[in-house]
């Protein structure tokens, strides 16, 4: 709105740190007239500009609801606390970017569940723009305040605070759902949610309720009104009919991710058990070739960006990867745009890639072998072995590259002191790797581990993280062993991994939790400078919990899950059989080749494998 | 080829860096497809650089741009460009350089700025302006590399104007910038009591500097690798 916009940028904006975060006007961001649209859209990203617009999610739901003539949907992000400081003193609420229109204004507000730190700072967006926390209190002029993306998996810890959550692909299910709002622009929210629930993938807590037995057991969350037990996801199942945005928004001042990026397919079949994206992401689907081609042109002229992003959950499993690569590369060559690929496997193809890609600057490369021993890959089902690492990176080296990355996990189930030794010498043998290659220069070798967070709808997802002291002595003797030339250890914060768990595989019992945390001023944990351990901890005790003991609890392989009225398409006796089969060490191919009957055929009709579907497990 | 393009930074623009600005042009010169010339090397970027940095926050009406091409440019391709640049940037236009010429930040001797103060009571303000341009000496204190330093910007500031405008009283400045040192804005605001008002300040010209004379890029005379001041058009008397 003009006065709002006016205010912004003559009031405020002289007074911020970062002003291009809070001022619109990129090329490509789409202002339409309010009085126009039937439905409009705030997306909301509980973070800060620079990590919200790095994110491929959020742009496609921008261009889906904006091709859309009747449709608008603007960008809305996390002010950072100099901005929110004078926010407060001039009274100025949350606007969105293009119109500078507050929150409140708009039909439907979406928040996006990336990763459990950033939970505070939804209903502290909230707060920021006045609209009512918790859903019971928002009446029928409210937005209705809604939540995709992998939280949505497990939105019990924030049910209090959203109307309804999408679960799986939203390329479908997104517009059915606005086509319905249209509809009933007139009618109450809770005609509005009822007819909702109709669309694939749309989840609205108020319609379930937890239900516990006569000595306090939790028995599972079951549907009012005759819905149906379980919600399953919306599965988009052929991407090449999925729109895919070429128009990206271009930012003025540097984001995280400040470049193109191209999806070249979903989902994974790799089957790592940790891994929650493997499974909440599945069947693989991939584009073809001649479509990524002309997307990325497109992409190009549209922006000027000289450089695109090959990203998927593991790109170099996509079926014509090596043709795909020399082609986009000619193609962008002459434009003078780069190709990058971010997520590599460990072996030596993968680096012939990387080179292909990297021809001039050798940046540095990054692998993920997870864990330290063989036993505990197996584990893990990470399929990779001592002789894929170090000849993939002695074939680094040999290429020019000195500089690699090693990403690891610390607690994984079954992990002895042994597989973290193991580590350390692994790390060891890469830098010997370096010197046997006649590498130039000196290596470095960075070992990254991060404390191992056990997630919903995984193998894992019955088991409890290891304890705080047990997370610190386990770094300890890692950076023990860590120690000498061409080494360098970085580790994560001990607090920030044990809130992650706690709120990862939380129950409902966790939303007066967050609402005592963002009165106690907690917001953008996922910022050193921000997080405030003691505030949660405070929270915490105030409704009779504790972050750790949440965050180390065992489930019953036998009893109901809080989330396990949502349905991601694996069946949950598929992850009981795979967690049995990590407890013996017992590895899992990958099922593009052959079905292993996770369930998925069973939910989109065909997954691709190219083994017969069975159904019987055992 | 090579061209001066002129141009102005509004409002919300401003609040880009330097940084950021040459990003927005990069990316803008790449959407228009305009024959940029590249330099050599592994990290090959384009051939641009601005006539003077502006100060975040702060707009401008006089802005130029160095660009080197590889091929001369149609005015559809500048067409092109005008239509690629965001709202708050608009090119005003363009004259095409000589290669010899040095580049234009080394030839800025002088910008001016202005300053709305509404509010200041004008005979009060007028008095600081007079006593400051009869001062001997202004010093200043900046922060360097190695610590604070001393400078007299004195002979640096070279006109203070307080003049009527529609909103009350606007301040003009004439001060020296560029490679023999310069005064800044700011530090003239300070010296007059208004540094802690949030004034939006504006650069209204940058000057080539030839002698005791000053005149606008847009209006020099380019004769060979000399840069002439152009008699038949405005410029300024030291």
């Amino acid at each position: 709105m003009e006065d709002y916009r006016t205010f912004l940028w003559t009031k405020i904006l002289p007074r911020v740190q970062k002003a291009t975060r809070y001022m619109g006007n990129e090329v490509n961001s789409v202002r339409k007239g309010h009085d126009k649209a039937k439905i409009k859209v705030a997306l909301a990203f509980p973070d800060l500009y620079e990590i919200g617009m790095s994110h491929l999610g959020l742009k496609i739901l921008y261009h889906i609801i904006n091709m859309e003539p009747d449709w608008l949907a603007e960008r809305v992000f996390a002010p950072d606390n100099d901005m929110e400081i004078i926010m407060q003193e001039e009274k100025f609420p949350l606007c969105s970017l293009e119109t500078t229109t507050p929150l409140s204004d708009f039909d439907l507000v979406g928040f996006t569940l990336q990763y459990e730190l950033s939970y505070a700072t939804i209903l502290h967006m909230l707060k920021l723009s006045g609209i009512p926390q918790l859903a019971a209190e928002r009446k029928d002029p409210d937005p209705l305040v809604a939540g995709g993306g992998p939280g949505a998996f497990n939105p019990e810890p924030v049910t209090d605070f959203f109307d309804f959550f999408l679960l799986g692909d939203a390329e479908e299910a997104l517009p059915q759902v606005l086509h319905i709002l249209t509809e009933m622009k007139l009618l109450s929210r809770q005609d509005k949610l009822r007819r909702l629930t109709e669309v694939p993938g749309v989840y609205v807590p108020s319609f379930y309720r937890e239900e516990y037995s006569p000595d306090g057991a939790y028995q599972g969350t079951r549907p009012l009104f005759g819905l149906p037990e379980r919600v399953s996801r919306a599965v988009v199942t052929d991407l090449e009919k999925a729109p895919y945005p070429t128009e990206f928004i271009v930012p003025y001042g540097g984001i995280v991710h400040d470049r193109l990026v191209l999806e070249l397919f979903r989902g994974c079949t790799r089957g790592c058990r940790f891994c929650q994206a493997g499974i909440i992401y599945r069947p693989v689907r991939e584009r073809k070739p001649e479509t990524l081609r002309e997307l990325a042109g497109k992409m190009v002229e549209s922006t000027g960006y000289d450089e695109i992003a090959l990203s998927s959950l593991s790109s170099s499993d996509y079926s014509g990867i090596g043709v795909l690569v020399e082609e986009l590369g000619r193609d962008l060559a002459r434009e003078g745009v780069s190709l990058s690929l971010p997520s590599l496997r460990l072996d030596s193809f993968s680096v012939d890639l990387a080179e292909q890609v990297q021809r001039v600057r050798k940046s540095g490369l990054t692998f993920a072998p997870e864990a330290g021993s063989q036993r505990l890959r197996d584990v893990i089902n990470k399929n990779v072995s001592e002789e894929d690492l170090i000849s993939a990176v002695s074939h680094a080296f040999k290429a020019g590259w000195s500089n690699v990355k090693l990403y690891f996990m610390i607690g994984l189930p079954t992990e002895e002191d042994e597989d973290l030794r193991g580590i350390a010498a692994m790390a060891r043998k890469v830098v010997q790797a370096f010197r046997q290659s006649g590498g130039r220069g000196k290596p470095r070798v960075t070992v990254s581990a991060s404390v191992f967070v056990p997630k919903p709808h995984t193998p894992f997802q019955w088991v409890g993280q290891i304890s705080r002291e047990e997370i610190l002595r386990r770094q300890q003797l890692l950076r023990n062993g860590l120690r000498g030339p061409g080494l360098n250890f970085q580790w994560h914060g001990v607090e920030e991994s044990l809130l992650e768990a706690a709120l990862s595989r939380g129950d409902r019992r966790l939303n007066p939790v967050i609402r005592r945390a963002v009165e106690h001023g907690c917001k953008l944990d996922g910022w050193d400078e921000h997080f405030s351990y003691t505030g949660w901890q405070q929270a915490f005790a105030e409704e009779g919990l504790g972050i750790e003991e949440y965050a180390s609890r065992t489930l019953e392989t036998d009893s109901p899950l809080p989330w396990g009225h949502l349905d991601s398409g694996v069946a949950n006796r598929y992850l009981l059989s795979e967690y049995r089969r990590a407890l013996t060490g017992q590895v899992t191919g990958d099922c593009r080749t052959s079905c292993l009957g996770c369930g998925m055929a069973v939910l989109v009709g065909s997954c691709g494998s190219e083994g017969e579907p069975y159904e019987n497990l055992d | 080829m090579r061209t001066w393009i002129n141009f102005s930074k509004e409002l919300p623009l401003c609040f880009l860096s330097h940084l950021d600005l040459m990003r927005l042009w990069q990316r803008a010169i790449r959407r228009s497809k305009l024959p940029v010339a590249y330099s050599a090397g592994f990290n090959p970027h384009q051939k641009l650089s601005f006539a003077s940095a502006l100060p975040v926050g702060v707009t401008s009406s006089d802005e130029y741009l160095d660009i080197q091409f590889t091929e001369a440019v149609n005015n559809d391709g500048f067409k092109r460009l005008a239509d690629a640049l965001p709202s708050g940037l608009s090119i005003h236009g363009r004259q095409d350089i000589p290669d010899g010429i040095p580049p234009l930040m080394s030839l800025i001797g002088a910008a001016s700025w202005h300053v709305s103060c509404g509010l200041n009571e004008p005979s009060e303000l007028g008095g600081a302006v007079n006593s400051l341009l009869s001062s001997e000496s202004l010093p200043v204190e900046r922060e360097g590399k190695r610590g604070k330093k001393k400078l007299d910007i004195r002979p640096l500031v070279l006109n203070l104007e307080l003049e009527k405008s529609l909103s009350g009283h606007q301040l003009s400045m004439l001060l020296q910038t560029g490679g023999d040192g310069g005064a800044r804005p700011q530090e003239i605001l300070a010296l007059l009591g208004m540094a802690e008002e949030r004034l939006m300040l504006h650069r209204t010209a940058l000057y080539v500097r030839v002698g005791a004379r000053l005149q606008r890029p847009a209006y020099v005379a380019l004769i060979k690798n000399e840069v002439q001041i152009d008699a038949k058009k405005d410029y300024y008397q030291l």
